[in-house]
């Protein structure tokens, strides 16, 4: 291989990022200083996920990169190449969550719905690694998620009663 | 806000990430997790040419048993080390340690390394490095080198890595059987950097303490060893008493400064109280708690 | 925020006073310098780029001399501007004493950040002032001195416990304070540097 060039080296020209979104692979050209959440949201047309401070905090863009939550703003888009994304149309669409969203509803764990995708997406992780979590442990980790709305109380109901239904569901699976 | 342009490369050997540090130097920044310099260029707090992004080099991953050492690649997620079981295994102060780091999201990407590298002295691995006499295995052109953990972070953010230096790993010696850690911190939210923190790490014979580390971070300006509180409690059965000339002992030794939200003589306090609680960990039995 | 000081240099008032006057011995000794130039007899203008944890970022820095009673002090008068991280200024009085060892150069610095760097809380504002005055006085001494000084400068940052000014921002978010708060203290401490060397 070749000695790249100084001018190759700092070419800050678009490249050809292949990544697989919600489970259909895609091939765009992109900046190298493009955020993966406004990947997402401007080239993909995939506006589920937020924006809210760009800096890694908020948890507003939260989505995942092949199979853990990520903050979109701290994750370029070319680093995705040959990488799997999903976002929350993807995870929705599955209806593998259809229970944590309905109990988010019907808690009013979401008001504007700004925080909500993140939320989620947060605690679906949760839910798939520590299934047996406890109030306070559900509350430190879902400490990664700003909600301006809500007060926070009913997203951790929300999330504690999904745990609770689930386990109850393994165990009479167990059982029967 | 939006990063500024830069370049992007991502090399899948180390040489040639070396090669690309060596030609272009500071224009050029090392990306490991990301976590800390996405949010820089977020903020335009820097503006480098060219981005290397070190996500593909093997070499830097994997967990390994290595002699007596565990070996820890430098681009290993807080993630990986916190599901780890070697890691619960042979430094379980570092099992204890990670649910602290930031947030799951956070701890998904950043990585062993690049918080070492930092030295910041708020964050948890490099407090917990120097509580475990770890080591910096560290690599150039000119080639490897390993730098002990006492000798690794000698400032605010400053390191004894060179500028074309990259860290490959860090070695932490096995835990021995009769060894007890602790770590608690104190942070206004979880996830927050350290107010106060405490990395306790010691040989528990015979109901005595024996090579006790006591490792601060969030108490000044680089991750440090509070050693003439160590020395108080060398050899020593714990005791009320004990505890409190530890922690008068303590107040004395640690140059606590002040910040956003904790005056230094809050931050003296609330060391005190770490102390106490770490101690009361190591004494519990069978080793770690918090 | 506020920085006090304190530095004994093994030469007398002349030549410490005749070595600060120098833009090139301030161009060797401040971290990152990369520019000092004399506009007037009490401007000079300097460029400085900061390198602290993941920071990367070039400061351009005015220091104006007001006060000036020669080999004994004066009072500084800077800003500093780091473009979209944010500006800094403030004061800095110098006092030069001749002591049996040299002499002792005490300074006392205020200073205030504005922009993205106001407002986010200084974490590691007074540390990162700290070491980078510690920075430039080795090099200073090893300067005065025409060698490398083994002993280190008697800085005391220790003691005087200096606490951070700066407002609260309402947010301090913590993956930006400190970058935010080392860039600000880097001009600010720019601004004393240039200020404590330029007498």
């Amino acid at each position: 291989m070749n000695e790249p060039q100084d001018t190759d080296d700092l070419s800050t020209a678009a490249q050809t990022v292949s990544v697989t979104v919600n489970g259909m692979r895609t091939q765009h050209n992109v900046l190298p200083r493009t955020h993966l959440i406004d990947f997402l949201r401007e080239d993909l047309g995939l506006k589920g996920s937020h924006l809210g401070c760009e800096h890694g905090v908020c948890g507003a863009c939260t989505v995942r990169l092949d199979g853990q939550i990520v903050r979109g703003c701290l994750v370029l888009a070319v680093q995705t190449d040959g990488r799997q994304v999903e976002t929350i149309e993807g995870l929705s669409d599955s209806g593998s969550i259809r229970d944590l969203q309905q109990a988010f509803i019907r808690h009013n764990a979401l008001q504007c719905g700004f925080c909500t995708s993140g939320m989620l997406m947060a605690a679906t992780e949760l839910l798939q690694t520590k299934p047996q979590a406890r109030r306070e442990e559900v509350r430190e980790w879902m400490s990664g998620n700003y909600c301006r709305c809500t007060g926070y109380q009913a997203i951790v109901d929300a999330i504690c009663e999904v745990l609770a239904a689930r386990e109850s569901a393994r165990h009479a699976g167990a059982a029967a | 806000m939006k990063a500024p342009a830069f370049s992007y490369a991502r090399p899948s050997r180390l040489a040639d990430v070396l090669a690309l540090l060596e030609r272009h130097g500071d224009d050029a920044r090392l990306l490991a997790g990301g976590q800390t310099l996405m949010a820089t260029l977020n903020m335009r707090l820097s503006e480098p040419a060219l981005l290397i992004d070190m996500q593909s080099v093997t070499e830097l991953k994997g967990l390994q048993v290595s002699g007596k050492m565990l070996r820890i690649g430098a681009m290993v997620t807080h993630s990986e080390i916190e599901a780890s079981i070697l890691v619960a295994q042979h430094a379980p102060l570092l099992t204890l340690a990670a649910p602290h780091i930031a947030h799951r999201a956070i701890r998904n990407l950043g990585t062993f390394g690049g918080s070492i590298a930092y030295g910041d002295p708020a964050a948890e691995w490099p407090a917990c490095l120097l509580a475990l006499d770890g080591v910096v295995v560290a690599r150039s052109l000119a080639g490897e080198r390993r730098i002990a953990a006492c000798d690794f972070f000698t400032g605010l953010y400053a390191t004894a890595l060179a500028a074309n230096e990259v860290i490959v790993a860090c070695e932490i010696p096995l835990a021995p059987a009769d060894q007890r850690v602790a770590f608690d911190e104190l942070a206004r939210r979880h996830g927050d950097y350290a107010v106060v923190g405490l990395a306790a790490s010691a040989q528990w014979t015979q109901g005595k303490l024996d090579q006790v580390r006591l490792a601060w971070l969030g108490t000044g300006h680089m991750p440090l060893r509070s050693i003439a509180t160590e020395q108080v409690l060398q050899g020593q059965r714990l005791s009320d008493p004990l505890l409190a000339l530890a922690v008068l002992t303590l107040r004395n030794e640690l140059q606590t400064e002040a910040d956003l939200t904790h005056s230094a003589a809050a931050k003296q306090h609330l060391a005190g109280v770490m102390l106490r609680r770490c101690l009361k960990a190591l004494a519990a039995p069978a080793a770690a708690t918090v | 925020m506020e920085l006090q000081g304190s530095v004994t240099l093994p030469a007398p008032a002349q030549q410490v006073w005749q070595a600060l006057n120098d833009p090139e011995v301030l161009r060797l000794c401040i971290p990152g310098c990369e520019e000092v130039r004399q506009i007037s007899p009490e401007e000079m203008h300097a460029r400085v780029t900061l390198k602290l944890g993941p920071v990367r970022a070039s400061f351009v820095g005015k220091v104006r001399l007001t006060d000036v009673r020669p080999l004994q002090g004066c009072t500084l008068n800077f800003e500093g501007s780091g473009g979209s991280a944010g500006f800094a200024k403030g004061s800095s009085v110098i006092v030069l004493t001749a002591v049996p060892e040299g002499t002792r150069l005490d300074y006392s610095a205020q200073a205030s950040v504005a922009g993205k760097l106001g407002q986010i809380g200084g974490r590691l504002m007074d540390a990162s002032a700290r070491q980078m005055a510690d920075h430039f006085f080795n090099a200073f001494k090893a300067h005065i001195t025409g060698g490398a000084s083994t002993t280190p400068p008697v800085v005391a940052g220790g003691g005087t416990a200096a606490r951070s000014a700066a407002t609260p921002g309402s947010l301090a978010v913590e993956s930006s304070r400190l970058l935010w708060f080392t860039a600000g203290v880097a001009s600010t401490a720019i601004g004393v540097w240039i200020g404590a060397h330029w007498l």
